[in-house]
């Protein structure tokens, strides 16, 4: 068994509290696969730039970290708070249109997790499986704005595995934030499955912002026949991140778009994996990445869009633009094309490169200081992907911890 | 459009033109691969210790490693131990001069429009041909002699200039690199030998071409071109095979060294048996190809044409070590029927104010699959260093597949790194325009195809530039719609 195996995998924490487990079969897949594939390491092509060590040498301590408080939101909205792991709002207290219920052991058992996650690539999706503590069913109908915070304060050296299944039944329109805030030094490990059905409208906002933490986290979205996604991230990184984003468009009509800016700094390392998937044909897709990488850390994307055949008419185009600010910092980028389909149109662009330094000199003639320069160039470089926030109160939020943070 | 199109593939359904056979005496190996036959070939070229023991070397190395499966192709399970490693056209004595090579050898490489004899004067391009696993002649060697040119098959250079094939074979490709330049460096029968002293430029193109013919054998040659400060050259390289059944295998590593303001320009039209359009047969085509530009402001540019191969899986990369020295690579990949390819380069960036540029052209028709895969990495200390990527696809056809996987890794903050690529199929409108100016489909897509190719066929030596556009035409016939 690996060094991660053995730290990672325990009894489970509904097990240890209650001596019994709702999902012991469910939990027993996950396990043996695991053991089966084991962890990814460097030669693991989707782990390559993204090594392990941080959780290797982390010693998890279930200790109850101390209540954390949130910010206040730029729209209201149902809040759903998950401190340490642990949500701090009864579920029945939630409004109409909002339903939050433990999934049963039999829905989960349905799904064919060999195909989604795969083997080795997909360790901590299985680890998620084999070690959940609740898996939640969020059911949206109407028109609703849901906040899923999840936090830890500084004395956090715990694992979670947060598990939920969002559906937005047809035509209903869902505004969420993820807002992830991780205080402590433990690890997160979290998985979302995002179910658009027709006709619906998701916007989608992650907010993350860690420190010592390491943060896994994997979101499955399919997205239904004239169904529309869209997600904008605004990671400002942690000590390890990982994100695996797929969406994948299955109806004729659907559109999917993803825009995501990464701000690095000191020894911070993160890994963003989106994948596009156009299963049906009359489908679009865009995706924008932007990366500011400074001091000595590490920011890789891997943008991969996947058109299959027999999906004639879909339309995908990835753009991702990178700024290295510092001479220890790195970024590495493999922006991918499978297409299998004749009738589309693919495209995408990629560049790495530093702050003009002619913009930044007539800034300065201009009569700013060259630290407000700087700044003014980085946040117009920044800036660009959070434009596509739909709703322009919580774009303001949004551009204004920016400012703040540049 | 279905009415031209059936015109198109009725009319034309040309066979692969150099897939003929020669009927010639050879002289094999037994099949299999162990300690002995690695052995067995060393001594039948009469190589010196030190070289059995490099062969040795890589043999070990090779056992202890896995099948690569990295690479977005499906390559059913090679027998290594069927296959021949070593077969020669028989002679009595190592022919001294042309005219002493058996008149069917000359005769095939004459088909194959090679000029080895009388024409070879009007060419006037040095040819080293190899047929299965020996050279059979190297032409022009007397006047590349007055110029102090090296240009010979490599078992002659390992006789005549052993102390220059020791210092830098393996020294670019190292045998530990992948699985199949390490199966390479144990087994390689044969190959090309160029080297340039201080300041010559090589009067003539250079030219290597590789002829598989025997049955159930692998082809497994090495060139080396080691282009001394000041100096430079063009070499070109050619391959074709028989039309046969079995999947034969061709696994060669090629490496090239640049010193200081030494260019090397490196063009390849790949033509190697695709296989029948039900995907039987064919070459498995697995190259190693590497330029190193050791030397301050030197230059490697590798420009290839590749339409042949059931599967292809060949990375021609650049290690920019020295400053402003500068990597390009060119590429225009085609695939049809049912064949796989997995091409693309590396560029690798040591030094300061190094730049290169990737032209990367593919085109899928049929049940292929066509893959970009190329690696851009900047180094901690390379400082100014300046990519461009262009990397686009063409697809004609509903069942085919055109892959993008580009790897860009920058670890300074001075780099400037582009990268585009887009997948697209011919567009109606330029069709309708083309037939509107008089051209009819096949033409059509010819003249659109050639466009698509144009910025890569202009870096190629003329003669080759004629035969890659004529290759491409023909591989296209039958597959538009």
């Amino acid at each position: 068994m690996s060094v991660l195996a053995e730290k990672l995998v325990t009894e489970t924490a509904a097990k240890a509290h209650s001596g019994a487990d709702d999902h012991q079969s469910i939990h027993d897949w996950g396990r043996q696969r695991l053991m089966q594939h084991g962890f990814p390491d460097l030669k693991t092509e989707e782990w390559k730039y993204t090594p392990l060590r941080v959780l290797e040498k982390r010693e998890f301590q279930d200790q109850p970290g101390t209540a954390t408080t949130l910010p206040s939101w730029p729209v209201e909205g149902v809040v759903l708070h998950f401190d340490h792991g642990i949500l701090s709002i009864d579920p029945a207290t939630l409004p109409e249109g909002v339903k939050l219920t433990p999934t049963p052991s039999d829905a989960l058992n349905k799904k064919d997790y060999d195909q989604i996650y795969g083997q080795r690539e997909g360790a901590f999706a299985w680890l998620n499986l084999a070690q959940f503590q609740q898996a939640w069913h969020l059911e949206i109908t109407g028109e609703q704005t849901v906040i899923i915070a999840t936090t830890t304060s500084g004395a956090f050296e715990a694992q979670v595995h947060p598990r939920m299944v969002i559906d937005i039944a047809s035509n209903a329109s869902l505004n969420l934030i993820e807002y992830q805030r991780d205080l402590g030094q433990g690890l997160i490990n979290g998985t979302c499955e995002i179910n658009v059905a027709e006709g619906a409208k998701v916007e989608h906002l992650i907010c993350r912002q860690n420190t010592e933490s390491v943060w896994i986290q994997r979101t499955d979205v399919d997205v239904a026949k004239d169904a529309d996604y869209r997600v904008v991230a605004f990671d400002q990184g942690g000590r390890l991140t990982r994100h695996d984003l797929k969406v994948h468009v299955k109806g004729s009509g659907a559109n999917g778009e993803i825009d995501g800016l990464v701000l690095l700094n000191g020894r911070q390392h993160v890994d963003w994996h989106t994948e596009i998937a156009h299963c049906v044909g009359q489908t679009n897709s865009r995706e924008a990445f932007r990366f500011l990488a400074d001091g000595s850390s590490v920011g890789v994307l891997n943008g991969r869009i996947h058109i299959h055949a027999d999906s004639d008419d879909s339309h995908s185009d990835l753009n991702t633009a990178n700024l290295l600010l510092s001479d220890d910092a790195r970024i590495n980028i493999k922006p991918e094309l499978e297409i299998y389909s004749e009738e589309v149109t693919a495209s995408h662009g990629a560049t790495i490169g530093q702050l003009d330094d002619r913009s930044l000199f007539y800034m300065q003639s201009r009569g700013l200081s060259e630290a407000e320069s700087l700044a003014l160039l980085k946040y117009g470089f920044a800036a660009e992907p959070m434009m596509q926030i739909q709703t322009p109160e919580i774009r303001d939020w949004v551009l204004g911890q920016l400012k703040e943070v540049l | 459009m279905s009415q031209t199109v059936e015109q198109v593939q009725g009319v034309i359904q040309k066979r692969y033109a150099a897939g003929f056979t020669t009927d010639i005496e050879s002289d094999m190996m037994r099949p299999g691969l162990d300690e002995e036959i690695v052995a067995m070939i060393s001594a039948k070229k009469n190589e010196p210790e030190w070289m059995l023991e490099w062969r040795l070397k890589a043999y070990r190395h090779w056992l202890t490693m896995p099948t690569p499966n990295w690479a977005h192709l499906k390559i059913p399970a090679i027998d290594f131990q069927a296959l021949h490693y070593y077969a020669s056209p028989k002679q009595k004595n190592r022919p001294k001069s042309l005219d002493e090579v058996d008149p069917k050898l000359l005769e095939t490489f004459d088909r194959l429009g090679v000029p080895l004899h009388e024409r070879a004067r009007l060419a006037g391009v040095a040819v080293d041909a190899v047929f299965d696993s020996v050279s059979v002649g190297t032409t022009f060697q007397k006047e590349l002699k007055e110029a102090g040119v090296i240009f010979c098959s490599m078992s002659e250079a390992l006789q005549e200039h052993p102390e220059l094939v020791r210092e830098y074979i393996g020294s670019v490709v190292p045998h530990t690199d992948n699985y199949f330049a390490a199966l390479n460096s144990a087994v390689f029968s044969d190959g090309s030998f160029v080297y340039l002293p201080k300041d010559t430029i090589c009067p003539m193109e250079l030219s290597t071409y590789f002829r598989i013919n025997a049955r159930d054998t692998g082809q497994f040659e090495r060139t080396l071109i080691i282009a001394e400060p000041g100096s430079k050259v063009s070499y070109l390289e050619g391959c074709t095979a028989p039309m046969r059944d079995e999947n034969q295998l061709h696994a060669a590593v090629v490496e090239l060294v640049a010193l200081e303001k030494a260019q090397i320009k490196y063009s390849t039209v790949q033509n190697w048996y695709p296989g029948d359009e039900n995907g039987k047969g064919g070459i498995y085509n697995f190259v190693t190809k590497r330029g190193d530009c050791r030397g301050d402001d030197s230059r490697i540019s590798w420009t290839q044409v590749e339409t042949g191969s059931a599967i292809t899986w060949k990375y021609p990369s650049c290690i920019m070590r020295g400053e402003r020295s500068a990597g390009e690579f060119y590429s225009v990949a085609l695939t049809h029927n049912h064949q796989q390819a997995d091409t693309g380069t590396k560029m690798i960036h040591l030094g300061k104010d190094s730049t290169s540029k990737i032209i990367s052209k593919g085109i899928s028709a049929g049940r292929s699959n066509n893959s970009y895969r190329g690696l851009v990495r900047v180094a901690k200390k390379a400082t100014n260093v300046r990519n461009y990527t262009q990397c686009d696809s063409l697809l004609i056809g509903k069942t085919c597949g055109a892959h993008t996987f580009p790897y860009i890794e920058a670890a300074n903050a001075s780099a400037k790194v582009e990268h585009e690529a887009t997948t697209s199929r011919i567009g109606e409108d330029q069709l309708f325009y083309c037939r509107s100016r008089g051209l009819d489909e096949e033409e059509a897509v010819a003249l659109i195809v050639d466009g698509f190719c144009k910025e890569v066929f202009k870096e190629l030596p003329m003669e080759f530039a004629v035969e890659a556009k004529a290759l491409l035409e023909i591989s296209l016939e039958g597959s538009v719609g």
